[in-house]
């Protein structure tokens, strides 16, 4: 009886339809997903911290692109396609290192921090190779909440609207997500989850907790409030933080206290837990002493790479370095919801390409709200909805017949509501 | 005989400046103290700019292939460059950067002429 759980009766139907399932399988999808979305939206792929001094650098995979991120002498952290501009060897060839310049490998074209060509054999001889357009060619960077995030794209959406603005508005004034001071707090655990299953299985999930009271018995415990299947993010995106137990003292597996609480947490942040995903591939979790931050890293269309990050006060992860503070109880909360989360996609991967699946499943009323997720998928990916029919009708591919008629009933009221960030809990 | 270069404000500290007005082009350095050397500017082992090249501790490092050579002296660590570079005196007459070139032979490495 899920209606009883609404304070008022839904005009129209209990379900909403969802993408069908080749949505989840088709390489063909996958691809336009990483041409459209990861590689022209903000993506957040490394903590700044991670790259501490000069000449320090990393590669990641973005979409079907890899860059090197670089800490550069002066001018703070860089990203560059590891493309060599001569003849287009990987510049960087391992994961990691730390490096006066940049060099391949192959002919020794080597590039400064910056980016720019400084030398290669016999350079000095070609006076004309412009030692900028011959650079490496460079990736957009902002740093924010302490980690790096890139945009692929030549001309990218603003940050400050797709980004900030979203998520700052999501968790609105007196709850302030600045009130966490994220970009202050340091790293105590980090777990890498390999998991099988497509990336919007992984955002789906994560967006409704209607499967909490079900797969997720600690965090129930912790916020029994999640028995009702109720997310933080209520319909028309109304700012819910989830409130602790009477009996719990802190986010812990056990609800056991946790650490030292976050200094500027407003009283209503106190005893509860906010969440919020930041399209496409972040997810931002909130509790009054430490803060849980996923990254997602979509590898093909049934893998998706996980890291997740426990943040907390510097002098707690001190603590925690020198082996005087132990954070497994607040570690192993999530981490166990990690696991029943991924577990339950991972489950669910296999029957996306099950003849029984090919239309589709069905979103009840308290994840009537991951409608707008798909809206903007759509939106993103250029395949029509029944509002667009207009639209990029000529790119549309096989699923376009079964995504016109799946969303006909919610496209008028969800496609201009697309945004990047959207309340949400596991 | 000295002469003018380049001034004081065209240097950075930390980094090498090429002056390809000479033939074979030297190059100026800054250390991060504020020292000045003239070097050669062309790595003894294959035709890279050691202006471009990394300054620490009073050495450049040749971007092309880690050789360093010492800013005082020219002397040259390690392989694959096995010939140090020519040093120039130096004089900083105000705002100018004086050099006087020496008269020893360069070592280029090959493919490069004077």
């Amino acid at each position: 009886m899920i209606i009883d759980h609404l304070e008022e009766p839904l005009p129209g139907s209990s379900l909403k339809p969802t993408p069908p399932g080749e949505a989840y399988t088709d390489p063909e999808i996958f691809a336009r997903e990483q041409e459209h979305i990861f590689e022209r939206q903000w993506n957040c792929v490394l903590r700044a911290d991670s790259l501490s001094t000069a000449g320090q650098w990393k590669t990641a995979t973005i979409g079907r692109e890899e860059i090197i991120l670089v800490r550069t002498r002066k001018s703070g952290i860089a990203a560059y396609f590891n493309v060599c501009r001569h003849r287009g060897m990987r510049v960087c060839t391992t994961g990691e290192g730390r490096n006066k310049t940049l060099q391949c490998g192959y002919h020794a074209w080597t590039y400064g921090l910056d980016g720019e060509l400084v030398a290669a054999p016999n350079l000095t001889s070609m006076p004309d190779v412009d030692r900028q357009e011959y650079g490496l060619k460079s990736v957009h960077v902002r740093e924010w909440l302490g980690y790096v995030w890139v945009c692929l794209a030549e001309d990218p959406p603003s940050f400050e609207d797709t980004v900030l603005g979203e998520v700052r508005t999501s968790f609105g004034e007196v709850e302030s997500i600045d009130n966490y001071g994220i970009e202050n707090l340091a790293c105590g655990e980090t777990k890498t989850y390999d998991v099988q299953a497509n990336w919007k299985l992984i955002i789906e999930n994560f967006m409704e907790c209607y499967h909490c009271a079900t797969i997720h018995p600690e965090l129930t415990e912790v916020i029994p409030e999640f028995a009702d299947g109720l997310a933080s993010q209520r319909a028309g995106g109304q700012v819910h933080g989830a409130s602790f137990g009477g009996e719990v003292e802190g986010f812990t597996v056990d609800g056991s206290s946790g650490v030292s609480e976050l200094p500027a947490v407003a009283p209503d942040q106190e005893r509860k837990y906010y969440a919020i995903t930041v399209r496409p591939q972040v997810f931002i979790n909130t509790v009054p002493d430490h803060v849980i931050i996923h990254r997602m890293f979509p590898i093909s269309e049934s893998r998706t790479t996980v890291v997740c990050d426990w943040l907390f006060l510097p002098e707690v992860v001190e603590q925690i370095n020198a082996g005087t503070l132990d954070v497994s109880k607040s570690v192993e909360l999530f981490h166990r919801v990690n696991q029943q989360d991924f577990n339950a996609c991972e489950l669910t991967q296999p029957s996306m390409s099950s003849t029984a699946y090919r239309g589709g499943g069905a979103l009840v009323p308290s994840e009537h709200h991951i409608a707008e997720f798909h809206s903007w998928w759509y939106e993103s990916i250029g395949m029509p909805t029944a509002s667009s029919s207009e639209g990029p009708a000529a790119e549309a591919e096989a699923v376009a017949e079964h995504a016109a008629e799946d969303v006909v009933e919610d496209a008028g009221e969800n496609s201009a509501e697309a945004s990047s960030a959207v309340r949400s809990t596991p | 005989m000295s002469f003018r270069v380049c001034s004081l404000q065209d240097l950075t500290p930390g980094e090498g400046l090429r002056i390809d007005s000479i033939s074979p082009p030297i190059a100026i350095f800054m250390t991060e103290e504020g020292e000045i050397h003239a070097l050669d500017d062309t790595c003894t082992h294959q035709d890279a700019s050691l202006a471009a090249g990394w300054v620490e501790d009073c050495r450049v490092e040749c971007p092309l292939h880690e050789s360093t050579f010492s800013l005082r002296t020219g002397a040259v660590d390690q392989p694959p460059a096995k010939r140090g570079v020519r040093v120039h005196e130096v004089e900083v007459d105000g705002d100018d950067v004086l050099v006087e070139l020496s008269q020893d032979a360069p070592n280029l490495p090959p493919g490069v002429t004077v």
